[in-house]
């Protein structure tokens, strides 16, 4: 395993290099952030200069093998949005309350996708299983920014429940974390879903049935366990997808002022050097978490072959 | 065996669970650390109300803004958010009073000038910045040398109000004098801006995480992405303000600080759209520095004839638009980007008429009636500005005009604001007035290879460098009263209006605007 773990390293370091690579160039040859820098008074003159001292006047190339040379240092520049500080410093002051949102999403999302899954799944066609399959389709398919709208306008706007931006968790941290953990409560649960209605049509379990066993151990004990399976790497799907994407969205739509947030300020003002280490964590963040979930999946099931 | 693999399988399982809520906690009680009073104080803070029933000197407001401070460095950044905090943090040598004329501050008195490149100032005595250090003439000496060094390193956003500056020499301590390259009658007004730190400051590179300065209100703590505290200042020299706690908070969305205010959470938003000041406890409002004009292209193009232009003017009815788009908080603009208040206002010139008719006839002598003319804006940074680019489309359409409106999106829009090369027959800007002084605006806008500026008039670039350079306030104001009036008769803007600046207040504030729009907490009191 070990070795595959190395592996697995190499080609994780391949793909963050790619990655990082590939939004070097995207954002040099589509912005300027000395444009959303100075005042909007300030003379072509200085802002020129602006753009001599940061060295985005010199060609792509050249920039090209500094910026290599201050990666290999882990430097990645200065934030030109939020100043005086290191890019990555502000990665790390944004950071928390992003994992804080995916945690809680995450808590939400296996509290509540395992017991549907589960119910779902005792009678296959019944009237309760069609309820549920519908609700999580439903769930799954909602786009979220709509999605955030709607609890915003009942529950914050309407029932004054809950609150927006930043604040302690009961008022403010609750509906964003739901609302990022809908649409994986309706992925999961159909995947709780059909791995338990499989492994209900086991021998083992038509066995234990035949020897009397509870309905409840029988689900409990072995068909649930067996079905964690094909759950937990879903699980970790759904964290990736969570800390690189949704929460953008999800962190815009409630001023929750996570990364998500910052990212879609960053970009709204160029900041190159805020975007490169923002995508460079999320990066690093998801090669690992791909890493975990291969070892869990070995660790659970012992056939899985690494290698 | 198998069991307990499974068994290390699901405890994997869960870790990986625990990872992203392991750092949840981790995370919360590492901001709750830094903001144990965070939290603590915002219950508190809404609390506040009902536990506070009596008359409140010693009182504590929660002021809602639409950003958070990108730096609490006042001399690497040009930022609303950062001066509505640093205001009460720092002050400056001079000040000005409600009305927006310039008065003593820091110093006892205005500058008087020593010869044509240096302005000596006075300092008051018994002045101590927050870390127990005296203001004296070392001060001033050590904020011109940092503002100085910062624009020759090319770090400071700021260079547009300082390049003028050479240095500061100290005379005695409670003497110095400020020079610049060349006369600079923008000076006293610069001296308005610039914050006062000391002499321990001059060479750091960052004074963000800890703001030291002479005034009311100093720095207590901030939350990333949430909050700033400020305390008042036991020690400040000046009158004791009656509001001892000040917490910002960064609200993005106007609807959640209107809701905040109404909730009672909020003392103060800024930014309190037209449409909602009915639903604000209390409202307040002055006239501000904002101007919404569009930029025509005098030298080329569709636009280049004066007759089009005066057309474009007249085609527009501003009182429609004051009423119609900005609820009523908003007057026409009297031809001239300078707000009453400002040196410099000519008083002898009005806004032109709404006279669609004449409009239609003059475009159409001048050929133009049905041709296309491009009007280029954006939508979102500046108050209902689609409304308006739609109304004046519209108006410019009635006159006999085809109107390709483009609203882009900001970096787009930047770009051809920016252009040099091709300018666009109309590009819409909301200019406002920071220091109250008119150089800035006219350079930008009016004056030739102003970088906003699409005419080649050198009379009129000409009057805005002797402007600058007049010493005289008085005969400052007679040259920008010359220079506006070149830009009205040439009619190379359509003027639109001047706006109000609207606050949303709780019932227990009590604050009157200012018209340099600053946030002075000491300004303000609470009653219960």
């Amino acid at each position: 395993m070990g070795r595959y773990i190395a592996r697995r390293l190499v080609q994780g370091f391949v793909v963050i290099f790619g990655v990082t690579v590939f939004v070097f160039i995207i954002t040099r040859l589509v912005g300027d952030p000395v444009k959303f820098m100075l005042p909007l008074s300030a003379t072509p003159e200085q802002r020129a200069e602006r753009r001599a001292a940061l060295g985005l006047d010199r060609s792509i190339p050249v920039q090209f093998v500094r910026f290599m040379g201050d990666l290999f240092r882990l430097d990645l520049g200065q934030s030109t949005y939020v100043r005086g500080h290191s890019a990555l410093s502000v990665v790390f002051d944004y950071i928390p309350r992003t994992l804080q949102l995916v945690g809680l999403g995450m808590v939400f999302a296996i509290l509540l996708s395992i017991p549907l899954g589960v119910l779902a799944s005792r009678r296959p066609g019944g009237t309760l299983d069609r309820i549920l399959t519908t609700l999580s389709l439903i769930g799954l398919s909602m786009p979220q920014f709509f999605l955030g709208f709607v609890l915003l306008i009942a529950f914050t706007v309407k029932l004054h429940w809950f609150e927006s931006g930043p604040g302690p968790w009961t008022k403010n941290l609750i509906l964003p974390a739901l609302c990022l953990a809908l649409p994986a409560i309706g992925r999961l649960s159909m995947v709780v879903r059909s791995s338990m209605i499989d492994e209900l049509n086991t021998q083992y379990v038509k066995v234990a049935k035949a020897k009397g066993m509870t309905q409840r151990r029988i689900l409990g004990v072995h068909a649930l366990r067996n079905a964690g399976i094909p759950y937990v790497t879903l699980l970790g799907w759904e964290i990736i997808r969570a800390l690189a994407g949704y929460t953008v969205v999800v962190e815009s739509v409630f001023n929750w002022p996570g990364l998500g947030f910052m990212a879609k300020t960053a970009i709204q003002n160029q900041d190159f050097y805020l975007i490169q280490a923002i995508v460079f964590v999320i990066a690093v963040a998801v090669v690992v978490l791909n890493i975990l979930i291969d070892i869990a999946y070995k660790l659970l099931d012992p056939r899985v072959d690494l290698q | 065996m198998k069991k307990r693999y499974r068994l290390l399988g699901s405890l994997l399982a869960l870790s990986l669970v625990a990872a992203a809520c392991g750092s949840d906690s981790k995370s919360s009680s590492s901001t709750g650390s830094q903001s144990s009073g965070s939290t603590a104080a915002s219950t508190a803070g809404s609390g506040a109300p009902d536990t506070t029933g009596t008359p409140v000197s010693g009182g504590e407001i929660t002021i809602a803004l639409g950003s958070e401070p990108t730096s609490l460095d006042p001399y690497l950044v040009d930022d609303g958010a950062e001066r509505a905090i640093n205001d009460n943090i720092y002050e400056t040598l001079l000040s000005r009073d409600a009305s927006g004329t310039l008065q003593p501050g820091l110093a006892t008195a205005l500058p008087t000038q020593t010869d044509d490149l240096t302005w000596q100032f006075k300092l008051r005595e018994g002045v101590k910045f927050q870390d127990g250090s005296a203001f004296n003439a070392d001060s001033v000496v050590a904020s011109i040398n940092r503002m100085v060094q910062l624009i020759a390193d090319k770090k400071t956003d700021n260079d547009g109000f300082y390049s003028s500056i050479t240095g500061a020499v100290k005379v005695d301590d409670t003497t110095v004098n400020i020079t610049t390259a060349k006369p600079d009658g923008v000076l006293p007004a610069r001296m308005y801006w610039l914050k006062m730190i000391p002499t321990s400051a001059e060479k750091t590179a960052d004074l963000s995480d800890a703001p030291i300065g002479t005034g009311p209100y100093k720095f207590v703590s901030r939350t990333v992405g949430s909050d700033i505290k400020l305390e008042a200042n036991a020690d400040y020299w000046g009158d004791k303000p009656s509001i001892t706690k000040v917490n910002y908070e960064f609200v993005a969305e106007g609807g959640t600080r209107l809701a905040g205010l109404k909730s009672g959470k909020y003392d103060l938003i800024t930014n309190l759209p037209p449409q909602d000041v009915d639903q604000a406890p209390q409202s307040a409002k002055v006239q501000g520095q904002e101007h919404p004009i569009l930029i025509l292209d005098s030298d080329e193009g569709i636009t280049a004839d004066p007759n089009v232009r005066l057309a474009l003017n007249l085609a527009v009815d501003k009182d429609a638009i004051a009423k119609q788009i900005f609820g009523g908080f908003a007057v026409p603009d009297a031809g001239q980007l300078l707000s009453p208040s400002v040196l410099g206002y000519n008083e002898s010139i009005s806004a032109y008429p709404y006279d669609p008719e004449k409009a239609k006839q003059l475009l159409k002598d001048a050929g133009v009636a049905g041709k296309t003319i491009e009007l280029v804006g954006e939508s979102g940074r500046w108050l209902n500005d689609r409304d308006l680019l739609e109304a004046v489309a519209g108006y410019w359409k009635a006159a006999g005009m085809d109107v390709k409106l483009s609203i882009l999106e900001f970096g787009a829009y930047l770009d051809v604001l920016f252009d040099r090369t091709n300018r666009a027959d109309a590009i819409y800007v909301s200019s406002s007035n920071d220091i109250l002084d008119p150089d800035r605006q006219l350079s930008t806008y009016y004056q030739a290879g102003g970088i906003g500026s699409s005419n080649s008039n050198k009379d009129l670039s000409a009057l805005i460098d002797q402007g600058r350079q007049e010493l005289d306030p008085a005969a400052r104001a007679t040259t920008y009263q010359q220079a506006v009036k070149i830009a009205y008769d040439g009619a190379y803007f359509v003027w639109l209006v001047n706006n109000q600046d609207l606050y949303g207040l709780s019932t227990r504030l009590t604050w009157t605007p200012r018209v340099d729009s600053k946030l002075l907490v000491k300004e303000m009191s609470v009653t219960s």
